[in-house]
């Protein structure tokens, strides 16, 4: 081997270093180092060089008459020794230099070297890069192919933006090279030079040489070109999509072993060419049906063999289908089969197969939840292993299968381990994550208040200053239900009061500024709620809280932190109705302050609490961050004033030329006078800074021209409390309007799985049409229908479940998940008693769980509470829960149906069913009037939409109502209407029904009502032609029934003819549906 | 320590000793000096502190690390998500890394294979004092952050070449 023709100075460097026990005996060799390869350079000096003849003086330590120059094996010496230096983290730039001249030599491995050391040590933009790109031309071009194989690896890593063009001409050449060595290294150089410079090397081009280069006849070319499609095809997945076959034929040739044998590792051929095409077929799949269909044979093919080999190599590749198998449109065989392999890595004894199981869990369970139930105790372990990444992946994989029910045992095992890890990149992904879950799926509003501010207190300085205003808002606005609500909201306010002032007493000094923040507002707001300390107690623990010494910790001492607080102390003190010494001491010394905002803020206060303390009230409103500030902006309500002055002589005011400040506002009349002589269009106001810039200068603005007090006040009065918020949080929006979009972010309106209520809303009220979905739980959590039994929320389950504990843990994280992915068939005579009772809960307690359950559950497999899951004592801690709920039980199951959602949310339906007294149509079978309430209520249309399933799919007692094909219910097959109308052609059994007059379904919303309680999806209503579509599958998915209806009203309005065309891929379960639905409908 | 630009798989095979001292790295995405240098001695102490009951992998600022310890020796590869496909897809909060952790796992073996198929059983020292060398050979392997060749023949071919060539060219030189 070259390497071992070392000289012995190098000999003892290596020796020294691999011999040092330190850091610092390391450093020191290496200071040492520099020092001796800096003189080697010096006695290298052009001066030196004709010295150096042999027998010259000045030859120092090392040559002997040979310079690094004249000898180009002791300058690779030379340049290892440097990357030393810098590999141990030293600087060693005095050698770069040589390693550019190295790269010009004319031997291969001197050549290697220097672009090799180049490529280590020279940063982007540093100069010396460019003086490579000559010698990389001619190397490219060059005909000795190892000097072409250097130079490509150079064009990797070394050429910058700017350089692409000289050598991207070189680099397409290269691709017809005759040795693969080349054309391998010329694609994946192509690539670079087109991530580098888009514009260079256009999208189009590469695209194309990289499909032509997939067919190369090498396959060490094929799989090298596989990289560049895999980056390609995640930017823009079209281009590849009908490279499916051909990828399709190259896995199944790589599969059975068509390869040279030198392909294979440990007898799996070529297993990262598999990993891949895996990989790539799961990028063009996504979202593709078609193309989904065409790679399901290949992807079973690849993941039995892999099964079989069952070494790690193969099991990377089963991890590669796991992965694939979910992403891709689903198919149930490979899902089940996936299922397996999950199964069997969760339950290795290596770690790392454990590691899998757990990342692959993660991966089917979003969208396929039924996965997760057979594994609970797996998970659970996982949950208490030692191992921190695993641990951290199993929090992952809750996080993805957070549902309305297991939400708080989640966000409380989120929060646990937030509180001990320390990596800030950890830290921020489970802030986000924990906010993300806490709103999507919070069961009540004072959970979600308790909670982010837990997360406030943990990682305040992590969260989305958006987070914090959603949660004042909230706060303010309550379920933002303009009816019977405000008893609720007011709760709400006082559990967040009372929250704030428990942290105010206990840690002031450990709080970060969003919390701070937060705190301040919601008590300046609503402290006098606060049953636990008295007003004037607050005012103190805020006034300590300012002067605490501490402020600098305040959200490192922020003025607009310090603001707040000011504002927060005024505006208890205005509710107070007297101002304690505490807040009188700390507002004078803040007449006194540097920050001029807060000095003025100070002032103006003391005057008024001099001048006119009858005042307070409408400066500081109690409970009005939500109402409209009206700005006067002509100051109509100076008029008399003015008129007075002009009446007694004085001169009008003329408007000064220069003055384009107030062209907005002026009437036309007196700015086309003026405006003229400068300019024609007046500026744009600057919209962002309207907010801000009134109440900052709310002061000034309206106390100049008045001069008095009174006069001031009116526009701050509302001012004031918003005031209070936005300077530190500018997104907070100045306008109410605004405010109440935030607030329909909340709870995730725009993020999937939607709310329940997606009633098209004017753009004015998404926020109250968002809380419907989830604020539902709220009023009658805390009694707001009257109905004062203890609060039936999701909690529960966790608490009742106290005995065994993994299934406790298990049962808190499984509530529900399902184990099967059809909606629970059982009829009510199969279910046991406990979940009769539960089913048949009070109506106004049903909603209270039914709608946060049904509602954001991913739309096939419907949360079931019910019996279906494996251990149903885990089960029915749930139901048993609710179950013990002391409300009045209601004997006929049927009715509570109705009772879901919807009822307490609107208001037409609520009258239906009476809260206060249970309904009871005693029919099992559900009789149309049962029915009525859903069809009537033209709300009902939007909410099933977007929720269709789970509204009736999670209780049992509807059972009865469902299809059943072969003893099991169908489930919904969820489709959109084009993959509607393509299944519906190739559906061989077709059954049409025709029912000449119908009650039941006497119009298209109950008819699509009534096919979705049969348990089929609806796919679209059409209420133009009145017609409308639903789907199922049953069979797990191997059989589809398609449904098109036709509802024409005959004359009177009461009745409809209804024309049913069943279409199926089995005739039997067609045949049967059609006679369901005909018997229904009748 | 690996690491690449727009491509998702960024990797870091670097090779340390248990006293977490660096004997190579490669980054195929730039980053200084200094930076390499802590991140290096920071994963080298978390690998370090792991069992050899806890899996091969771990998470540190937002890199993906898979590990492998052969004797003394650690080998570390550090991938990071694809900024490009993190912008691209739009939902922004999550990263997607879609590399395969125990894909890397066996790379790594691979590569340690391919190391012992060209210099007998390799050992720290031979990595040392032919630092060069090495580098050549995962140059043939991984290009740009990807995994090009794994067929140990292909791989050595051009380095056997150089070799020879360097002897010729070191018999004119000497």
């Amino acid at each position: 081997m070259s390497g071992m023709h070392l000289s012995r100075e190098f000999f003892e460097l290596i020796k020294s270093i691999g011999e040092s026990k330190s850091k610092q005996e390391e450093d020191r060799i290496i200071i040492n180092e520099i020092a001796v390869l800096k003189k080697k350079l010096e006695n290298d000096k052009p001066g030196s060089i004709t010295t150096s003849i042999p027998g010259a003086p000045g030859g120092g330590v090392a040559t002997g008459g040979n310079t690094l120059t004249t000898n180009k094996k002791k300058a690779r010496e030379f340049l290892v020794r440097v990357l030393y230096v810098e590999m141990l983290g030293h600087d060693g730039s005095f050698g770069y230099i040589k390693a550019v001249e190295l790269a010009a030599s004319q031997s291969i491995v001197h050549k290697r070297t220097g672009y090799m050391v180049c490529a280590c040590c020279l940063s982007p933009d540093h100069p010396f890069r460019f003086m490579l790109v000559n010698q990389m031309q001619r190397d490219l071009v060059s005909s000795n192919l190892l000097e072409s194989c250097g130079a490509l690896i150079a064009v990797t890593n070394l050429i910058t933006p700017d350089l692409v063009g000289t050598v991207s001409s070189q680099v397409i050449g290269l691709l017809d090279h005759s040795a693969e060595t080349v054309r391998k290294k010329a694609i994946v150089a192509l690539h670079r030079l087109h991530q580098l410079s888009p514009d260079a090397v256009p999208q189009q081009e590469v695209i194309e040489k990289t499909r032509k280069m997939l067919c190369d006849r090498d396959p060490a070319v094929m799989g090298s070109t596989l990289n560049v499609i895999e980056a390609l095809a995640r930017v823009n997945v079209q281009p590849f999509k009908d490279l499916v076959p051909s990828l399709i034929s190259i896995l199944k040739q790589i599969c059975e072993r068509r390869l040279p044998s030198e392909y294979d590792y440990h007898r799996i051929p070529a297993p990262w060419m598999q990993m891949k095409i895996v990989r790539i077929l799961s990028v063009i799949g996504k979202n593709d049906i078609q193309a989904s269909e065409g790679m399901y044979e290949i992807l079973g093919d690849c993941l039995r063999k892999a099964e079989e080999a069952g070494i790690n190599a193969s099991n990377a590749i089963v991890y590669e289908c796991i992965r694939c198998i979910t992403v891709i449109y689903p198919n149930p065989v490979l899902l089940d089969a996936a299922g397996n392999s999950i199964s069997r890595f969760l339950s290795s004894r290596s770690q790392n197969l454990r590691y899998l199981g757990v990342t692959g869990l993660a991966s089917i369970v979003e969208r396929h939840p039924k996965y997760a139930a057979d594994h609970q105790l797996a998970v659970i372990e996982c949950l208490e292993d030692k191992d921190d990444t695993l641990l951290r992946k199993t929090l992952d994989l809750l996080y993805r299968m957070t549902n309305p029910v297991n939400v708080e045992f989640i966000t409380d095992r989120l929060l646990h381990f937030l509180r001990g890890s320390t990596d800030p990149y950890l830290k921020k992904d489970l802030t986000g994550k924990i906010c993300t879950i806490a709103e999507r799926y919070a069961p009540n509003n004072g959970w979600y208040v308790r909670t982010v501010t837990e997360l406030f207190k943990i990682a305040g300085d992590l969260v989305d200053p958006a987070v914090a205003t959603n949660l004042m808002s909230l706060v303010a606005e309550g379920t933002g239900n303009e009816d019977a609500d405000d008893e609720a909201d007011m709760l709400l306010r006082k559990q967040a009061v009372e929250l704030y002032v428990t942290l105010l007493a206990s840690a002031p000094n450990r709080m970060n500024r969003v919390l701070v923040e937060t705190l301040a507002w919601v008590l300046g707001e609503y402290g006098y709620l606060s049953s636990i300390m008295p007003l004037d107690a607050i005012i103190d623990g805020m006034c300590k809280l300012l002067q605490s010494g501490n402020t600098a910790k305040l959200g490192g001492g922020a003025p607009s932190t310090r603001r707040l607080i000011l504002s927060a102390i005024m505006k208890m003190v205005s509710q107070y109705g007297n101002c304690p010494a505490a807040a009188a001491k700390v507002i004078d010394d803040y007449t006194k302050s540097s920050d001029p905002d807060a000095q003025k803020r100070c002032l103006e206060f003391q005057t008024l609490l001099t001048t006119a303390p009858h005042m307070l009230g409408e400066v500081f409103p109690v409970d009005a961050s939500l109402e409209d500030v009206d700005v006067d902006e002509n100051l109509s309500f100076l008029n008399g004033l003015v008129s007075e002055a002009i009446s007694s002589g004085a001169r009008p005011y003329q408007r000064p030329e220069d003055d384009d400040d107030d062209d907005m506002y002026v009437g036309g009349s007196l700015s086309s006078e003026t405006a003229s002589t400068f300019k024609v269009t007046p500026y744009e106001k600057p919209t962002t800074t309207y907010g801000q810039g009134r109440m900052a200068g709310m002061g000034s603005t309206n106390m100049g021209p008045g001069g008095n007090a009174n006069v001031t006040l009116p526009p701050g009065s509302g001012g004031t409390s918003q005031a209070a918020v936005t300077p530190s949080l500018p997104i907070t929006p100045a306008q109410p309007q605004l405010m109440m979009r935030n607030v329909a972010n909340v709870w995730g309106k725009q993020q999937p799985p939607p709310p329940p209520a997606s009633t098209p809303a004017p753009v004015s009220t998404p926020a109250s049409s968002g809380y419907r979905g989830f604020g539902a739980p709220a009023p009658s959590s805390y009694g707001g229908f009257g109905a004062s039994s203890p609060v039936p929320a999701p909690a529960a389950p966790v608490k009742t479940a106290e005995q065994l504990e993994k299934e406790r843990l298990a049962a808190a994280l499984f509530g529900g998940i399902s184990t099967t992915s059809q909606p629970p068939p059982p009829p009510p005579a199969a279910v046991t008693p406990q979940i009769l009772t539960a089913a048949s809960i009070t109506p106004a307690a049903t909603p209270v769980v039914a709608a946060p359950i049904s509602a954001p559950a991913p739309p096939v497999t419907a949360p079931a509470p019910a019996a279906a899951a494996p251990a149903p004592e885990i089960d029915l801690l749930d139901m048993g829960s609710w179950g013990a709920d002391p409300g009045p039980v209601a004997t006929a199951a049927p009715s509570t149906l109705d009772m879901l959602a919807p009822t307490p949310l609107i208001q037409e339906t609520v009258a239906a069913p009476p809260p206060a007294a249970p309904p009871a149509p005693p029919a099992p079978v559900p009789a149309p009037a049962s029915v009525d309430p859903f069809a009537d209520a033209g709300l009902l249309d939007g909410y099933t939409e977007s929720a269709p399933l789970p509204s009736f799919g999670s209780s049992d007692t509807l059972g009865s109502a469902k299809f059943e094909f072969g003893g099991v219910a169908v489930a919904p097959l969820v489709i959109t209407t084009p993959q509607f109308g393509e299944r519906w052609g190739r559906c061989p059994a077709t059954h049409p029904v025709n029912v000449p007059s119908s009650s039941s379904a006497s119009t298209l919303s109950k008819f699509m009502a009534l096919c979705e309680r049969a348990g089929l999806h609806k796919v679209e209503e059409i209420p133009a032609t009145n017609e409308g579509i639903a789907a199922c599958m049953a069979d797990g998915g191997s059989a589809v029934a398609l449904v098109h209806g036709k509802v024409s009203p005959l004359p009177g309005g009461q009745q409809s003819r209804v024309d049913i065309t069943v279409k199926s891929t089995d005739a039997q379960l067609g045949g049967t549906l059609a006679m369901y639905l005909q018997n229904m409908i009748r | 320590m690996v690491c690449v630009h727009h491509a998702q798989l960024l990797t870091f095979p670097a090779h340390r000793n248990k006293q977490g001292q660096t004997r190579l790295s490669s980054y195929y995405e730039w980053m200084d000096m200094q930076e390499r240098v802590a991140l290096e001695s920071e994963i080298i102490r978390k690998c370090l502190s792991r069992s050899e009951l806890q899996c091969s992998f771990l998470e540190y600022r937002g890199f993906k690390v898979i590990y492998r310890r052969y004797a003394s020796l650690f080998f570390i590869v550090g991938t990071k998500a694809d900024i490009d496909v993190r912008a691209l897809d739009g939902s922004g909060s999550i990263a997607e890394n879609y590399e395969n952790e125990l894909g890397l796992l066996e790379f790594i073996h691979s590569l340690v294979e391919t190391m012992d198929r060209w210099a007998g059983s390799i050992c720290e020292l031979d990595i040392m004092y032919q630092l060069e060398q090495v580098h050549f050979l995962l140059d043939e392997m991984v290009m740009n952050g990807y995994i090009v060749e794994t067929n140990k023949s292909n791989i050595l071919r051009p380095i056997d070449l150089i070799d020879r060539e360097s002897k010729k060219t070191e018999g004119m030189f000497r």
